[in-house]
């Protein structure tokens, strides 16, 4: 019977699976310099990877998406909006524990007064925001548009996750039908879509949002089947 | 070859010069996929997201160093995430899912259809030079690969030392190896 050698039973092993953590972080630092053990890998992944035709596909949640594109895509235009938004939850997290229970007022301008901080560090350029907020505790969502860069952000800052659900964002307005969905979003999430001037902003800039708990996926209806957990509208944040 | 492993590469060298539409369209068709691989190696849905992130973060990034010649689309991705994921079920205690009944589900995969993601006369060789080990042997390699089963693990699952699974390990791959060069 044909036997592996030393570098083709540690490629093989490797591929397969079967190597403790530290075995497996020596071969992946080897990896880079040793070239018959690099070859070695790639064409075990290629004897191998078939055996991934027979399992069967599970779509993930749709939420994923959107954390994969912040942290990409998104990362070019908003890399220090990031970091912000990440100083910003500190402060939110601060001002929650000193605001646990007060009224909704109160947690509105403590949205109110995060994003001014926030967004004096930001290029100039008039904003808008939206404080989506429940009658307690801190301001879940914030809906913000950058008319500078004709961005409309939406960020979860304060919402609980919960478990099998997911918040989704609507869009209400008078000349619309029905609600209409603005997408998904997660803990910690930031949605960021294009709002180039014209009907479709102006709409935007009037109209009311609303968040509901839906199944995992977003609404399967196209309409909010939850309950709506945060309303609110737009206002300008800065001069 | 089929027609989805020319797309996924184009859409790779699309990728590779910073086209957002072509990620998502990539993401899109590949997702399900490489996240079933993850959840089935890590036995959790939570934890499959996360390397599924970072995976397919790491697709953006070097999606510029895929090669067609040396690697099929979803043999570079799986790799990609399957190495994330093995990386992190060996470096934590799996936990139980919340949801067993989903991830059982996932492993009585047998009579799955395929579904073209491969080269359809690879995924045929495999099987067959699969079906060529010893029956034990087969289920010990598929397990290893496709459930993340370390050698330890599997050593309790067929009561044998680890000396042996690597003993059976070693020559199963050897067998394979030379079947698939036949």
């Amino acid at each position: 019977m044909t036997e592996l050698d030393d570098i083709d039973g540690l490629a093989a092993e490797y591929v397969l699976g079967t190597l403790d953590a530290a075995e497996r972080r020596t071969v992946a630092e080897r990896r880079a310099s040793d070239k018959a053990l690099e070859g070695a890998i790639v064409a075990w992944e290629r004897r191998l990877a078939p055996m991934i035709e027979n399992v069967r596909p599970m779509t993930p949640p749709p939420a994923l998406y959107n954390k994969i594109r912040a942290e990409i895509g998104l990362a070019q235009h908003i890399v220090s909006l990031k970091a912000r938004e990440r100083a910003l939850e500190r402060r939110a997290a601060r001002w929650r524990n000193a605001f646990v229970g007060v009224s909704a007022v109160a947690a509105a301008l403590v949205g109110v007064l995060g994003y001014r901080d926030y967004q004096a560090e930001m290029n100039p350029g008039t904003k808008y925001v939206a404080v989506l907020t429940a009658s307690k505790d801190m301001p879940p969502f914030l809906l913000m548009v950058d008319m500078k860069t004709s961005n409309c952000i939406i960020t979860a800052v304060g919402a609980a996750p919960v478990a099998n659900k997911i918040y989704e964002v609507w869009m209400l307005h008078d000349s619309l039908a029905k609600p209409k969905s603005m997408g998904v979003i997660g803990e910690g999430e930031m949605n960021v879509m294009p709002v180039e001037p014209g009907p479709d902003r102006d709409m935007l800039m009037n109209a009311s949002f609303a968040v509901s708990l839906e199944p995992m996926g977003g609404s399967p209806t196209g309409l909010p089947t939850g309950p709506v957990m945060y309303t609110g509208r737009l206002v300008k944040a800065t001069p | 070859m089929p027609p989805a492993t020319d797309k996924y590469a184009e859409l790779l060298a699309a990728v590779a010069k910073g086209q957002e539409s072509a990620f998502a369209e990539l993401y899109q068709a590949t997702s399900p996929k490489l996240f079933a691989v993850a959840v089935r190696i890590l036995k959790s849905r939570e934890v499959a997201e996360e390397v599924l992130q970072e995976a397919y973060v790491k697709v953006w990034e070097k999606a510029g160093d895929f090669n067609p010649a040396i690697a099929a689309p979803m043999t570079w991705m799986s790799a990609i995430v399957r190495n994330r994921a093995l990386d992190e079920v060996r470096r934590r205690v799996p936990k139980a899912s919340a949801d067993e009944s989903e991830l059982d589900n996932l492993e009585s995969d047998d009579e799955h259809p395929l579904v073209g993601l491969e080269r359809q006369e690879d995924v045929a060789r495999l099987m067959r030079c699969l079906e060529g080990l010893e029956p034990e042997k087969r289920q010990i390699v598929r397990l290893a690969y496709l459930d993340g089963m370390s050698r330890e693990a599997l050593a309790k699952r067929f009561d044998r030392p680890e000396g042996t699974i690597k003993t059976w390990l070693h020559r199963s791959l050897a067998q394979l190896k030379g079947c698939l060069e036949q």
